[in-house]
């Protein structure tokens, strides 16, 4: 199982990388750390003609925090996140989600913007900045830079608004913020395999107890990151007994696929607990994180 | 000496070199001029070849032919015995399986023969196949390694019907790949009419005649090297399809040619466990003693060949039970023709027959071991002859004791850990042990240094660790003064390595050379002359060892802890208690132990082939779909051996340790959830779907 | 075809490749080493693990071309003068093998793993190592190979030369 051959391009600058993409179109692939496309080329599902390796591009491996959000660089590996509490701590959804991801030979060189490109419905990543509402940054040498909200940019199994010729150079996710709180769980059918169903939440109280926001997402339940609508469940202050209820909403409208992982009906009965499982930690942590302001 | 030799946990010799990456597999080997073969396999699993093009591959960078029914050289590709396979060898144009070879690409390099395999199209005509158990053509086998296809002793219906307490379930076992962690590969070279094989194989002289047969020449001219082998678990054991496409392709391009099966055509040609459907009976007094068992199997075979996956042994030839009655059935699909992995029979009839047993411990309220204890046999319930030695009693109170067994509540659902249900089960493990002829060489220098030769291989079993001791144990010399030469057909003929035999067999052939060389020492006054001694032997089995029957035995203990909203299942604990007669070495064996439970463990939560029911095709051919546990999905396993000398089993006195730790291992972690959860899960994978209602 | 400029276990190499040559293909039948081994393709078993710039990686998901410029260790770089790397005198010793094809991966992973954590508990060793596939020893015996190394390595222990390998094989 080898890749078919394809045409090598290993680009010194963005402008130069932007160009080939503009230039080869649909025909080309961007290779960033890999861990998704060349297995997939590997194993012949894959078979682009052109690729252009974005690896030895010199802005690309930035982890910074600025305006109260963490910008995670283009080549930034899943793993250099890993290492850096600062980081983990300013996003925590992040920091219980990334264990997750692959193996950690795979984080050591899988990115976090590549993963977020892929577009995996079951990924870990592309649920995470949904939840958080992130934002993707897009460039192309026709159009420039534009941000893509994280919402937006996931649209169906492996596609996104992505143009042909644009690259992910960054990634935006909101960080910690005053009164929040933050879970991940995730069900594999074994340690390091992809997500049967995985949750993410993140919940907002006001000093008074009250729920500002009730944000909570899906991976592997459709065919992008599913945000569930739970406005109804904002202003009001909630408790243990409220949870079933706010889970059994989470998952009202989903049509979990059945696969060789597990049927829809058990999707469905893992997505409900796992929301539960969610939920029940995040509005804790909430608390914790009021009651530190009330202090 | 102040330390015994035999036993001692000794360092594997070739630790060194497997920790240093320096040994060599078959696929690690490069010949002058060799080229690479890349088999191009079926994407139907029923039909026929209508036509192949194969013109685009042929004018691919690199490509040096493309071999297919059309050009292939015409071979033998009958099988050679009842053991053996048709093999798939480009000689017509049926399909039976997918992914059967239907073409090789021979290329220059490794990645251009891959390129050139893709480029191959091939158009069938293409007929709906049938690889659901319940839809094959049924039959009865002729027979089953020598025995009848149905069998009974006592008056099993009387017996069944005039029970306190029956109980009669099915159970089933899915289709099961091997993957060892190295696929298979050949490499071969043919000097005029003589033909030199590198492969990945637990016989190298199967190979050889195999090959022999196939090509119509003398096996003399054919010479097979096994390099040391990444593992087999019974998959190695057959010569199949890609070793003669090998030589063919060699052949038709002039040049060595080296063949690797890739990790998904591992889920093609090269064997498989097949699917069972078991029907367990049992009727016993309200004491638990049984009265009756009967065993119905239907299992898979392929189109061609008739293979029976043999799991009546277990409920056969364990318990003390009068009346029994068996039956093999087949079920002719549209898969590759199944074989024997690691403890063939009694691994998935003892799923089978030990769940039967738990359920019939809590039918009846008696605790499951005390259940075993009051059935246990001394002699083989089926033969009547005694066993060559059993210490399975002092297995099941060993692991009891160390595994806490009395302590255990025995109300179903009733213990718990934080959310999660804890529930423990337990389960007999027996395999049978077999010996046959091996012919060993071994020379003393005028040095006092021992040479020993004989051609089985080593495939992690710790074969030149593990021989040397024997015989230095013997000889009263230190174990690193013998050295031990293996895997090739220029040594003398060993048996495959496989089916629990090479200790008792091998190991006998040694234990005989050496006594033999004991005595010539001896009468040298313990000196060897100038030009050393030499004996070679072949040693076999004496009539008189058929008067015992020799089986491993050993008892298994699991706690699993079960999430009941997600209805994940965890090992959290496992002990398992072994009687392997005399250990060899006490690291090897117990690492053979390990190895064996943990093979359970996954056979109960993990392994599963799936086909889809529709084209017939497998659909996780891949180590990313084909679960097989992580280092993360097992738990901490104590094993403990019960070791002893076993006078009737063979020279050696050892049993066969590498196939009984799995055997039972499944059903005592099935019947540890069902203990948590009072969900009794006959299909096997236990996966959370089924523990969630 | 692609000039890669590669250091691998400490020698530079200057060859041409095809783009599509994977790290794992160069290193075995370019440089003819080896000891990295093929398990899957699909960046499941962790056979072909080998060190990238010091860290960890599956080299069937990284070409050959993407590692110029960078250096390379395998197997058969681990460990120096003449010397087992406590790694790899543990797995030897407390039996963390059978039949040796995962080896060279799993010890290389076991060194990042003791890299990022040099105390790591039993737990922390099974989860760190659950890219690299073991189908012979049930695990158990590569975690005492672990611990051992980590003993070994904050202890500093004399290791056994490679000079003792003993001559054995297949012939």
């Amino acid at each position: 199982m080898k890749p078919a051959p394809f045409d090598y391009y290993c680009p010194r600058s963005l402008d130069e990388a932007l160009a080939l993409l503009a230039q080869y179109g649909d025909e080309a692939k961007v290779l960033a750390g890999g861990q998704s496309l060349v297995p997939a080329m590997n194993m012949r599902l894959a078979r682009p003609g052109v690729i252009v390796d974005v690896n030895r591009l010199p802005e690309a491996a930035v982890i910074e925090r600025c305006d109260g959000s963490l910008r995670v660089g283009m080549l930034a590996r899943q793993a250099d996140l890993e290492r850096m509490p600062v980081a983990l701590d300013a996003v925590p959804l992040l920091a219980q989600a990334l264990p997750h991801v692959g193996h950690w030979q795979t984080r050591n060189r899988g990115t976090v913007c590549g993963s977020l490109a892929h577009a995996d419905p079951s990924a870990e990543l592309p649920l995470a900045i949904v939840v958080l509402d992130g934002a993707i940054e897009a460039r192309s040498s026709a159009r420039g830079t534009r941000w893509i909200a994280a919402g937006q940019f996931f649209e169906s199994y492996f596609q996104t608004a992505l143009q042909n010729d644009e690259i992910v150079v960054g990634a935006s996710f909101p960080a910690r913020r005053e009164g929040w709180g933050y879970a991940f769980e995730e069900f594999a059918g074994r340690h390091g395999d992809f997500a049967i169903v995985a949750v993410a939440c993140a919940v907002a109280l006001e000093p008074n107890g009250v729920a500002s926001e009730v944000r909570l997402g899906l991976g592997g339940v459709a065919d992008k990151p599913h945000l569930a609508p739970l406005t109804a469940y904002c202003g009001r202050v909630l408790s243990q007994r409220d949870l079933p209820e706010i889970a059994n909403a989470a998952v009202a409208d989903i049509e979990p696929p059945s696969d060789l992982r597990g049927s829809a009906r058990y999707r469905r009965a893992l997505a409900t607990n796992l929301a539960q499982r969610a939920l029940t930690r995040a509005l804790a942590s909430a608390r914790t994180a009021c009651d530190g302001l009330a202090q | 000496m102040s330390q015994p030799v035999l036993g001692a946990p000794l360092d594997r010799v070739e630790g060194p070199g497997k920790v240093t990456g320096r040994i060599a597999y078959t696929a690690d080997n490069d010949i002058p001029g060799m080229v690479h073969a890349v088999v191009v396999e079926s994407t139907i699993a029923n039909g026929r070849i209508a036509a192949i093009d194969e013109s685009a591959a042929r004018s691919a960078p690199g490509v040096i032919a493309i071999m297919t029914p059309r050009n292939a050289p015409r071979v033998d590709a009958r099988k050679v015995d009842a053991n053996d396979s048709l093999l798939f060898l480009l000689q017509g144009d049926a399909v039976e399986f997918d992914r059967q070879p239907v073409a090789v690409a021979i290329a220059e390099t490794f990645e251009q023969a891959t390129y050139a395999a893709r480029l191959v199209r091939v158009r069938y005509d293409v007929r709906p196949p049938t690889t659901a158990l319940a839809s094959g053509e049924r039959f009865l086998p002729d027979q089953i390694f020598g025995k009848p296809a149905q069998h009974k002793r006592g008056m099993p219906e009387d017996a069944f019907a005039r029970a306190a307490v029956t109980l009669k379930q099915t159970y089933r076992t899915p289709t099961e790949h091997h993957n060892p962690m190295e696929t298979h590969a050949t490499i071969a070279q043919w000097t005029g009419d003589r033909l030199t094989i590198y492969d990945a194989t637990q016989w190298v002289f199967g190979v050889q005649h195999r090959l022999a047969a196939t090509f119509g020449i003398d096996p003399k001219a054919i010479r097979v090297v096994a390099p040391f082998v990444g593992g087999a678990f019974g998959c190695k054991g057959q010569t199949w399809s890609h070793v003669p496409l090998a030589a063919m392709a060699a052949r038709l391009a002039g040049r060595p040619v080296k063949l690797v099966v890739t990790r998904p055509q591992m889920f093609g040609w090269v064997g498989h466990r097949p699917q069972t459907e078991q029907v367990v009976g049992l009727g016993a007094a309200r004491d638990g003693t049984l009265a009756a068992v009967t065993h119905d199997v239907l299992s898979e075979t392929s189109m061609s060949d008739e293979f029976v996956e043999p799991s009546v042994v277990f409920s056969r030839d364990l318990y003390a039970v009068p009346n029994y009655a068996m039956s093999d059935t087949l079920s002719r699909l549209n898969i590759s023709k199944p074989t024997y992995q690691r403890g063939p029979g009694e691994s998935t009839g003892s799923f089978a027959m030990e769940s039967a047993m738990d359920e019939l411990s809590y039918a009846l309220g008696i605790d499951p071991l005390e259940l075993r204890l009051r059935n246990y046999s001394a002699n083989d319930p089926d033969s009547g002859k005694p066993y060559s030695s059993k210490r399975l009693r002092e297995c099941y109170a060993a692991a009891a004791a160390q595994f806490g067994w009395s302590a255990r509540n025995p109300k179903v659902r009733s213990t718990s850990r934080g959310r999660m249900l804890v529930g423990s089960g337990m389960a007999t493990a027996s395999r049978a042990t077999h010996r046959s002829p091996c012919t060993v060489r071994m020379r003393m220098n005028a040095d006092g240094n021992v040479l020993v030769q004989c051609g089985t291989i080593e495939q992690g079993t710790g074969t030149p660790t593990v021989y040397p001791q024997l015989a230095a144990e013997i000889l009263e010399i230190p174990p690193e003064r013998v050295r031990f030469e293996f895997g090739n057909t220029d040594l003398p003929a060993a048996p495959i390595a496989a089916g629990s035999q090479t200790s008792g067999s091998v190991g006998s052939a040694v234990v005989v050379a050496a006594r033999r060389m004991r005595e010539l020492l001896v009468s040298h006054d313990g000196k060897p002359p100038a030009d050393g001694f030499e004996v070679e032997l072949e040693d076999s089995p004496p009539p008189e060892e058929a008067e015992h029957a020799t089986q491993a035995f050993g008892a298994h203990f699991a706690e699993v802890e079960v999430d009941p909203d997600l209805g994940t299942v965890r090992v959290t604990r496992f002990v398992g208690a072994f009687d392997g007669g005399r250990i060899l070495n006490a690291k090897t064996a117990r690492s053979q132990m390990l190895g064996g439970i943990v093979w359970g463990i996954s056979m109960a939560l993990f392994e599963d082939t799936r086909y889809d029911a529709r084209s017939g095709r497998i659909m996780n051919a891949n180590l990313s779909e084909y679960l097989v546990p992580t280092n993360a999905d097992i738990p901490d396993v104590e094993v403990i051996l019960i070791a002893g000398d076993d006078p009737f089993a063979n020279p050696a006195g050892a049993k066969g340790i590498g196939e009984v730790g799995i055997c039972g291992s499944a059903a005592a972690v099935a019947n540890a959830v069902y203990h948590a959860t009072g969900i009794r899960i006959r299909d096997l994978p236990i996966t959370p779907d089924k523990l969630i209602r | 075809m692609e000039t890669v400029n590669i250091e691998v276990n400490g020698r530079s190499y200057s060859n041409e490749v095809e783009p599509r040559l994977l790290l794992v293909h160069y290193l075995r039948d370019t440089l003819g080493l080896t000891g990295t081994h093929v398990g899957c393709d699909t960046s499941s078993c962790g056979a072909c693990t080998v060190l990238l710039d010091g860290i960890s990686v599956k080299s069937c998901t990284v070409f050959a071309a993407q590692a110029g410029g960078h250096a390379v260790t395998t197997i058969e770089g681990i460990g120096n003068s003449g010397a087992l790397h406590p790694m790899q005198e543990a797995f030897w010793a407390k039996h963390g093998l059978q039949c040796g094809f995962c080896t060279p991966g799993m010890i290389v992973s076991c060194i990042d793993l003791l890299r990022r954590n040099p105390d790591p508990s039993d737990a922390e060793i099974r989860a760190g190592i659950e890219g690299n596939l073991c189908r012979c020893t049930g695990y158990e015996n590569i975690v005492r190979a672990v611990r051992a190394a980590a003993a070994a390595m904050k202890a500093d222990e004399p290791r056994r030369s490679v000079a003792e390998l003993l001559p054995v094989g297949a012939s």
